[in-house]
């Protein structure tokens, strides 16, 4: 019990130190990278007094160790800063964009691991055979088309030619179908692929040889027996793939012209828009710490040897 | 004599990267119904293969090429996948295997999985269902039986997880219990226990055992009758009394005075001279000719079919 407290109290801890590593590199990062956000807001013509008091405003000319202090001593309070750009509360600006990204990136989650782990079963049922050469054929189809492009070519075909959905921004509930699936079939592979070797490995284990011994139904044995045991490597494989997932929702926003946090930043980043960026930052990486955090307690869940050690 | 199997001149081959493996070229052998029957040979001689054969469980790349396996006047080798599940597995015949620690499925409880085989013969309410899986586990005589029906495998001994493998098994009410080398994971004071709680549950509920082993001893312990196996072939079906008595097949004979109890003297006990020949290329005639010191040019030639000797006793050798 108490191995069990300290794994969690470790796990936690580092954690922390992982949000808090990641906001110095997205704040180095940023600030290293040449550019002056007051000459971009302000135009190539602005006289150099306005660029200093724009400067002045948004503490630009301070060190870069009291800009970062500054930084954190704010976000331990809760407030992300002011945008440059808007010069509107950082806070707000993500909360108005929050909600379609979290629709985007969760439906294309869904898509990405139902498909994938329907297609990898199918492929270990019905090994060698045309099924299983499909799977496979698909995978490497959709690994090797860049998401951007995917967009614009389902944009052309389902929005333009066949005008099934609408072709931009977000009209209807049928927009996110587009975005859903650039974003999903390109890590439905990925998916797909360790499913299928991880039931072949499971099917030929003793326990499905028992399992049917004992007479029961083939499904059964599948779905309970098979597939419990096959999706427990998933689930690491689900947290690894959450970063390319964001990472991918970034490119397809902009593609589909979807207004969440993925447009956001790449708006923001080439506004150098500093507090926007560093705070959309934090935010992924939050996100992508705190996966990796719930897929190891998911793990526990489904695999009763981590949980009932000794 | 009423035999509940009988299998009939199995022939069953592998197709492995190196070629194909003959691993049984002709099985006879039948079992009386009611009887603990012993199939004893070699490691790699083809004991769990015929034991797999009956249930059709066999891996993906065993072909059956020939024979016939009749259980209660059926042929399974006509039975399709469905009809084996359906009529056959679990509730006609089940098997137990060697390593209990790999057929246990590790991520549900004790009482999950021998539930399963008792829902598929009987609808009931999950306190009923729990006290027939309590009833089931306290028939093979374990412990704290309550204590075990949240457990889950990894937490349990290897003796204690067999047991929970055979209450499995026989929640499903077989008629046939195939268990092949059952004792090889466990502790050998652990497995005269072992047999013991078998043998009983056998007559208790009237159940015909196959029983697989390379053990001489267990066999002498609780079988009725024994199939002696070499090389992919019975070369000796036998009531267990006269195999200890009078050996009669070469290789019978040298198995049974190469093990430590049966001659008082350690100098007079023997070792059988080579190894169990590649099944990829097995010798041909007789498949023990090569070690054989009776061997004679026919049985490099001519494979030895079994012929009546005695009561129930059937050899397979030119030289008797």
């Amino acid at each position: 019990m108490s191995n069990r407290k300290k794994y969690w109290t470790n796990k936690i801890i580092r954690t922390i130190i992982t949000a808090i590593g990641v906001t110095l590199i997205a704040f180095l990062i940023l600030h290293l990278t040449p550019g002056d956000p007051a000459r971009i807001m302000l135009g190539s013509y602005a006289s150099e007094e306005n660029l200093e008091a724009v400067r002045e405003k948004y503490n630009l000319n301070e060190p870069l160790h009291i800009q970062y202090w500054a930084w954190v001593s704010s976000l331990a309070k809760g407030d992300l800063g002011t945008s440059i750009r808007y010069n509107r509360s950082v806070n707000t600006l993500i909360k108005n964009r929050i909600g379609p990204t979290l629709v985007l990136t969760l439906t294309g989650l869904i898509i990405s691991v139902v498909l994938g782990v329907v297609m990898g079963i199918l492929a270990a049922l019905k090994r060698n055979s045309w099924l299983d050469y499909l799977t496979t054929v698909q995978a490497i189809f959709w690994i090797s088309i860049p998401s951007f492009w995917l967009g614009i070519l389902f944009l052309y075909i389902f929005g333009l030619q066949l005008r099934w959905v609408p072709i931009a921004g977000m009209v209807s509930y049928t927009s996110v179908i587009l975005p859903a699936l650039s974003l999903g079939l390109r890590q439905e592979a990925w998916f797909a692929r360790p499913m299928r070797a991880e039931m072949l490995e499971v099917l030929n284990q003793e326990y499905i040889r028992a399992a049917k011994a004992k007479g029961l139904k083939y499904y059964i044995v599948v779905t309970k027996h098979a597939l419990r045991n096959a999706l427990i490597p998933i689930i690491t494989m689900l947290a690894l793939r959450l970063p390319w997932i964001i990472g991918g929702s970034v490119v397809i926003e902009v593609v589909f012209s979807w207004g969440g946090i993925g447009s956001l930043l790449v708006n923001s980043v080439k506004a150098r828009d500093y507090p926007v960026v560093q705070a959309i930052l934090l935010l992924i990486s939050i996100a992508v710490v705190l996966a990796n955090l719930f897929a190891d307690i998911i793990y526990t869940w489904v695999d009763p040897r981590i949980r009932t050690e000794g | 004599m009423s035999e509940l199997l009988y299998i009939k001149d199995l022939k069953v081959y592998f197709n492995t990267e190196e070629g194909v493996v003959k691993a049984l070229a002709g099985v006879n052998f039948e079992i009386v119904k009611g009887s603990f029957h012993g199939l004893i040979g070699e490691t790699g001689c083809g004991k769990s293969v015929t034991g797999l054969s009956i249930l059709k469980l066999l891996d993906n790349n065993a072909l059956i090429e020939g024979g016939e396996i009749i259980y209660k006047d059926e042929n399974l080798l006509d039975k399709t996948e469905k009809q084996m599940q359906k009529d056959f597995r679990g509730n006609e015949i089940a098997m137990i295997f060697q390593d209990p620690g790999s057929s246990l499925n590790p991520v549900f409880t004790i009482q999950d999985q021998i539930q399963e085989s008792v829902k598929m013969y009987k609808k009931a309410s999950k306190q009923e269902y729990r006290n027939i899986v309590i009833e089931e586990l306290k028939k093979v005589k374990l412990p704290d039986v309550e204590g075990l029906l949240d457990k889950y495998p990894h937490q349990l001994s290897g003796g204690m997880k067999q047991r929970v493998m055979i209450a499995m098994m026989l929640a499903c009410n077989p008629n046939l219990l195939i268990a092949d080398e059952p004792t090889t994971a466990l502790d050998v004071s652990i497995q005269a226990q072992f047999l013991q709680v078998l043998k009983n549950l056998k007559d208790k509920f009237d159940m015909t055992v196959l029983y697989i082993t390379h053990d001489l001893a267990v066999v002498s312990e609780i079988c009725d009758y024994v199939s002696v196996m070499y090389a992919g072939r019975i070369v000796e079906n036998v009531p267990v009394r006269e195999l200890f008595k009078n050996p009669v097949h070469p290789y019978s004979y040298k198995l049974v005075h190469s093990v430590l109890g049966v001659k008082t003297f350690l100098e007079d006990l023997e070792e059988i001279p080579g190894s169990v020949p590649r099944l990829i290329d097995p010798p041909s005639g007789c498949r023990f000719h090569p070690r054989c010191e009776e061997a004679i040019d026919i049985c490099k030639t001519k494979v030895p079919q079994l012929k009546k000797i005695g009561k129930n006793h059937y050899v397979a050798c030119h030289r008797r």
